[in-house]
């Protein structure tokens, strides 16, 4: 379908005997929030290595808008953004001196600090990575992703370990880079994550793609199982009240 | 993406190693201070020779009481530190390195009696570029065996000096030292610096980041090793000047020949580092593999001491390791006045062991 930027078919890769991705069909829209769910080992992290073209597929075919990144990973990672679960930047290195090199490596001119005003990181144009919160380099890490201008954003466990107004001050983040027409695939631990950003969610168990749907349809289906929660229905949770305490505003 | 904008980056990222380097003072030290600390200590042992001590080898083939008080007079006078020995062309070698000023030989008939005076003439051999030593010597020499020759009261002196010269290269100990220093410093930078520096930036993910983007492998050991000639050449010209400024170091080839013989070098030194450093995952891959390439060069290419004092096997196998045609090439061309051109079989062998070391480093370079 041309309206689709990823299609992955019959994906597949095996180390030894252990079968970690194993026969994944599914594909992604252009310009939504596109979620991989799924429990620690679930080969959610080995599939977008796949797609970003950092590892070699046995089996199955990646079409990254239209490019086969099997036989073209360069002309991919061209037109990709990656964050990566741990901060990957130069010590001793300022956030304007990454971001500059990144776009020589890419080709580009580009406008740092409208980049870095982006992601509300402005006046750190002069500081080391190093000396970021946990939150400013998640941000970073998206603004280095967006260097190249890309099609798609991969952002892999973009909130662990943030606070809570962190952790909302980076969806909204997201929110606008999908408004600016950049797919994203996001992976995640947090359900409430999913819920609030991704269009469509897919739940990867054992190397399998389990459930694929929007997040209401996907409530909707277990609920139509007959499911029902045990315990009452709160009208709040103590992240809520956690949140109406200590306010929305970053602490930073 | 063409050539250009790939070399665009390589430059870009280069100048981000180098900002990088600068702002990294456990780096500058080992880089800069360390290697200055090593030429003072070296330097100020074998260093300059501003006292007026003749450093001489004396050879006693006399064997008489006359001769061995002679040498007994000349032990206990300042003006000469006195080394015995027995070889002649031992002493030759040593007086080559500027261990020694002047070879004194005494022959077996010094001091027998011609006509009831004590008789005999004393050879010395000094380096026949250094006149002024020469006459400084004979000079001194003369006045002494004169006031000796004046007691037995002769019109024709019968103890005389005859000073004849003997070719070598006519280094001060110190400028032999700083071609060693630099080739020490080249390595150890390329070895330890860059073998290391490496795994230690893949293990802080950032080459793993780099990855995801366009950039080629190529790319990215060019610009480290870019950025490591730009610290290299800096290094060296601090040695020099320190050398040329405190320790009164004399250029006798040629500074294009010098400045090109160290590019060369240093790019093909810096190979090693980049092929272990490319290849180990981590510094605990990296460090034992650095010491196994290092530390036969540091002992057997000569850096503290010649090579052809070692052994003759060893000095065989120990002249085929790279340092050693970098230390060699070097101590050419800065004390033997040869030019670039002089010294080809260095260079070749130097270009041999870049050229096959550059290619085993690409290939076996790993991203994390």
């Amino acid at each position: 379908m041309a309206n689709d930027i990823l299609k992955v078919t019959d994906l597949r890769k095996t180390y030894g005997d252990l079968i970690v991705v194993d026969g994944l069909t599914f594909s992604v829209k252009r310009g939504e929030i596109f979620g991989i769910l799924g429990p620690n080992g679930a080969g959610k992290t080995t599939t977008l290595e796949m797609i970003e073209s950092l590892r070699p597929a046995d089996s199955g075919t990646i079409y990254l808008n239209n490019i086969n990144v099997d036989k073209k990973p360069y002309a991919v990672r061209e037109i990709i953004g990656i964050q990566l679960q741990s901060s990957n930047f130069y010590d001793k290195v300022t956030l304007e001196e990454h971001i500059e090199m990144y776009a020589a490596i890419y080709g580009r001119k580009v406008d740092v600090l409208e980049l870095l005003g982006r992601v509300e990181l402005r006046d750190k144009a002069k500081a080391y990575v190093e000396q970021l919160s946990g939150g400013q380099k998640q941000r970073f890490s998206i603004a280095v992703g967006l260097v190249n201008n890309p099609k798609v954003l991969f952002l892999d466990e973009p909130t662990t370990g943030l606070d809570p107004q962190s952790r909302r001050h980076l969806w909204e983040l997201i929110q606008q880079i999908r408004n600016d027409g950049v797919t994203v695939i996001i992976t995640t631990h947090y359900m409430d994550e999913a819920e609030v950003l991704c269009d469509r969610i897919a739940i990867m168990d054992e190397g399998k793609i389990i459930a694929l749907d929007t997040p209401p349809k996907l409530i909707k289906a277990l609920l139509n199982r007959g499911f029902k929660k045990e315990v009452e229905v709160h009208q709040a949770s103590l992240e809520d009240v956690f949140i109406d305490l200590t306010g929305k505003a970053l602490r930073e | 993406m063409n050539q250009n904008v790939k070399l665009q980056a390589v430059l870009t990222m280069a100048k981000m190693f180098i900002k990088r380097f600068f702002r990294d003072k456990v780096a500058i030290f080992f880089t800069f201070v360390f290697p200055l600390i090593f030429l003072a200590v070296f330097g100020g042992i074998f260093g300059s020779d501003s006292s007026i001590t003749f450093r001489t080898s004396l050879i006693n083939n006399a064997d008489n009481e006359f001769a061995d008080q002679f040498v007994q007079g000349l032990k206990e006078s300042d003006l000469f530190e006195i080394n015995t020995a027995d070889s002649f062309n031992k002493s030759k070698q040593k007086m080559g390195r500027g261990e020694y000023d002047v070879i004194l030989e005494i022959p077996n008939d010094f001091g027998e009696l011609k006509q009831g005076v004590p008789s005999g003439q004393i050879k010395a051999y000094y380096d026949e570029s250094d006149q002024q030593l020469k006459q400084a010597f004979s000079s001194v020499m003369n006045e002494i065996l004169d006031s000796i020759n004046k007691r037995y009261v002769s019109l024709e002196k019968p103890l005389s000096l005859s000073a004849q010269p003997v070719q070598t290269a006519n280094l001060t100990q110190f400028d032999y030292l700083l071609s060693g220093i630099i080739g020490f410093s080249i390595m150890s930078m390329a070895i330890f610096g860059m073998a290391n520096g490496f795994p230690a930036d893949k293990k802080a993910g950032y080459l793993r980041r780099l990855k995801a983007t366009s950039l080629r492998a190529w790319q990215i050991v060019a610009a480290t090793a870019l950025y490591y000639l730009v610290i290299g050449l800096l290094s060296v010209t601090s040695i020099v000047l320190v050398g040329i400024l405190a320790f009164d170091f004399h250029m006798r080839g040629d500074w294009v020949s010098f400045v090109l013989f160290t590019i060369i070098s240093i790019i093909a030194m810096f190979g090693f580092g980049l092929a272990i450093g490319g290849w180990a995952k981590n510094e605990n891959q990296a460090a034992p593999i650095s010491q196994l390439v290092a530390i036969p060069m540091m002992f057997l290419s000569g850096v503290f001491f010649p090579r052809f004092l070692m052994p003759e096997f060893i000095q065989e196998i120990a002249g085929y390791l790279p340092l050693s045609p970098i230390i060699d090439g070097l101590r050419l061309i800065m004390t033997e006045s040869k030019t670039i051109i002089d010294v080809w079989p260095q260079v070749g062998i130097v270009a041999i062991w870049g050229v096959v070391i550059y290619a085993i480093a690409i290939r076996i370079f790993r991203w994390e």
